[in-house]
């Protein structure tokens, strides 16, 4: 606070040490010139400073610290104590109040809330720099849904930011496991609003979204099989997809519903695809791996061509795509002897997945769909279950680094890695993101 | 009488539970029909089209039935073991194996369970397909040596039933096994 203050003063006895100043800013990753440029959140950097100030009137705080942990979980800022802010709430943006800051960026706006208990709010962000408003949004959301409201600003913030829209207005599942009976949790993506589906089951495995965000898919064994089964999410009723003898587990649900598995009815688990006829059935599977040995986690690439997929058709798990036909089998991953659950990045440029490094504990990977450019993103206790954020900025994923499996999030780059909140004493895991 | 109070009572927790915390899965039918119990050779239980199902609502998860799960006293088949990663049968355990298969022949009215496991180190889905395989392969090795198919059943549990937690490589290597479990009276005629 002292140092900002100082730097004000700084700026308005002296243009040249404002030169400076400029000049010091213009070595983090953005802030150059005079409008402002996207962050890179891919390329590794020093966070941004924003500011972020409570809206006025009467949740408006409330609203404004929901944002600010929203925007703070990406790891992408830094915040402005508001403390330091010499602009009250209420008063309007005046750009010679935050040039000596060095925030990028300031968020302003109001709130209220009607008799009715309806909550309205405007939010306004302005660049700094020039002075211009970066955008200027008004929202409106019933009283119990204040953080669905909040985490619709931090979208439209963290979207002119980085270009990337966050995974904040997505709900997370994963599952949650005690004394080893286990439950599916449906939550914000921040886990925060769980809502905890009675399972109640030992042998089921963690769920995946339905393209509409309707449904969940996931594997479960009862009557000594593992079988496919939908829960539609709002009625709360399951039906099956696909059940026989031995085991069958869901991998991906195609934009047009076509099923990805892999089922060992008929020997060894395999891939199969079976596509969903009129009646909410399904058609015979159709057989896209044919090796004695196992193919597991089928993952349909974003532009609907591909299938990434695990075999250990070479001798031990390692990642394969191949086309949707069962066509084109390449091999992805060369190093290490246990590569595992695959997921593609959003815009198709990368494969997320848990492989074995040294000392023997799964760790989070990305790379190339041609196999280059590895990076290993963590390196604490034991990582698995890599899902990314819709809009690809964010993974999330399982890890027992403090003692107890519990849901992680962090920058798809691997920066930020930080525990999200789900109930105490529960094993958590699995988590996946809904669709936008 | 008592199921439909059940169901009756969870309707009604349906109704009041929009905006609880928990949620049980409501039951759409009764839990009878359920995903039939795999039987071995037959064709698919359900087909395709299914209609919708029971759910697993608490406690009424289990269909499979319990009467048929009884190790025949006096005949324990000790479990066989893996290296990790692996799936194949290895000598020692080729004896236990032999032994089961002379017992199934010998006692033609009983199936056998194969129950496939793994270590707590891999990865949870991969575990799955893993288990499925060791107990595959004994499967494979019970045929092999006579036994028809019908009379074996195999199911993977990955790494959800291990029988140690501890992180020691003799914990993870107990955990690599198939598990028999004799069904009594179970074999098609």
């Amino acid at each position: 606070m002292k140092k900002q203050r100082k730097s004000r003063l700084a700026f308005t006895l002296s243009s040249i040490f404002a030169f400076i100043i400029t000049a010091m800013i213009a070595l983090a990753p953005m802030a150059q010139a005079d409008n402002i440029q996207q962050i890179d959140i891919y390329a590794p950097g020093r966070p941004i400073p924003i500011a972020i100030s409570p809206l006025a009137g009467l949740p408006g705080d409330e609203i404004s610290s929901v944002v600010t942990q929203d925007l703070d979980t990406t790891s992408v800022f830094t915040f402005l104590d508001p403390k330091g802010f010499s602009e009250s709430p209420t008063e309007p943006f005046n750009q010679a109040d935050w040039l000596p800051t060095q925030v990028v960026a300031v968020l302003k706006g109001t709130a209220s809330i009607s008799p009715e208990g309806y909550i309205s709010a405007t939010a306004t962000l302005y660049d700094v720099q020039s002075g211009a408003v970066l955008f200027s949004k008004s929202y409106g959301a019933s009283l119990g849904m204040l953080r669905s409201l909040a985490h619709d600003i931090s979208s439209d913030v963290f979207k002119q930011l980085t270009g990337y829209a966050g995974p904040f207005k997505c709900k997370l599942s994963y599952i949650s496991e005690k004394h080893g009976r286990k439950n599916i949790v449906i939550a914000d993506w921040d886990a925060y609003h769980p809502k905890t589906l009675r399972f109640n089951e030992r042998l089921l495995m963690p769920p995946k979204w339905g393209r509409n965000n309707k449904s969940l898919f996931y594997s479960a064994e009862r009557g000594g099989a593992w079988g496919i089964y939908r829960l539609d999410i709002a009625r709360l009723k399951e039906s099956l997809v696909f059940y026989r003898r031995g085991t069958s587990l869901i991998g991906d649900i195609s934009p047009s519903g076509q099923i990805l598995f892999s089922s060992s009815y008929q020997s060894s688990p395999n891939i199969y695809i079976i596509n969903p006829e009129g009646n909410g059935g399904y058609g015979p599977p159709l057989k896209l791996t044919h090796t004695h040995g196992i193919n597991v986690s089928p993952a349909l690439s974003p532009n609907g061509r591909q299938i990434a997929y695990v075999s250990d058709r070479d001798g031990s798990p390692q990642i394969y795509i191949m086309n949707t036909d069962g066509s084109n089998i390449t091999r992805v991953t060369f190093q290490g002897d246990y590569n595992t659950a695959p997921v593609w990045s959003p815009d198709g440029k990368r494969i997320a997945f848990a492989g074995r490094a040294g000392g023997g504990q799964n760790q989070i990977f990305t790379v190339k769909p041609d196999g280059s450019d590895l990076m290993q993103l963590t390196s604490y206790g034991n990582n698995e279950d890599p899902c990314f954020s819709p809009d690809g900025s964010m993974i999330a994923f399982s890890s027992d680094r403090n003692g107890v499996k519990s849901i992680y999030i962090m920058r798809s780059n691997g920066e930020g890695q930080q525990r999200i909140k789900t109930t105490n004493g529960a094993n958590a895991y699995g988590p996946r993101w809904s669709y936008n | 009488m008592k199921f439909f109070s059940i169901l009756t009572l969870l309707m009604g927790l349906m109704l009041v539970a929009s905006g609880c915390h928990k949620q049980a899965i409501a039951p759409e039918k009764a839990p009878a029909p359920a995903p039939a119990p795999a039987p071995a050779p037959a064709p698919a239980p359900t087909p395709a089209p299914a209609p919708e199902t029971k759910t697993p609502s608490g406690e009424i998860a289990k269909v499979t039935p319990p009467s048929t799960e009884k190790v025949v006293p006096g005949i324990p088949f000790n479990d066989i073991h893996f290296d990790f990663d692996k799936y194949d049968i290895k000598s020692a355990d080729k004896d236990t194996l032999k032994k089961l298969a002379n017992w199934l022949s010998e006692n033609p009215e009983n199936k056998v369970r194969i129950e496939g496991n793994c270590d707590a180190r891999g990865t949870r889905e991969y575990n799955i397909a893993l288990g499925d395989r060791r107990a595959g392969a004994a499967r494979d090795y019970l045929v092999a040596l006579g036994i028809n198919t019908s009379r074996i059943e195999t199911v993977s549990y990955g790494k959800d039933k291990p029988l140690c937690t501890e992180t020691t490589e003799s914990c993870y290597a107990r955990n690599r096994r198939d598990h028999f479990v004799i069904l009594i009276g179970t074999a098609p005629k």
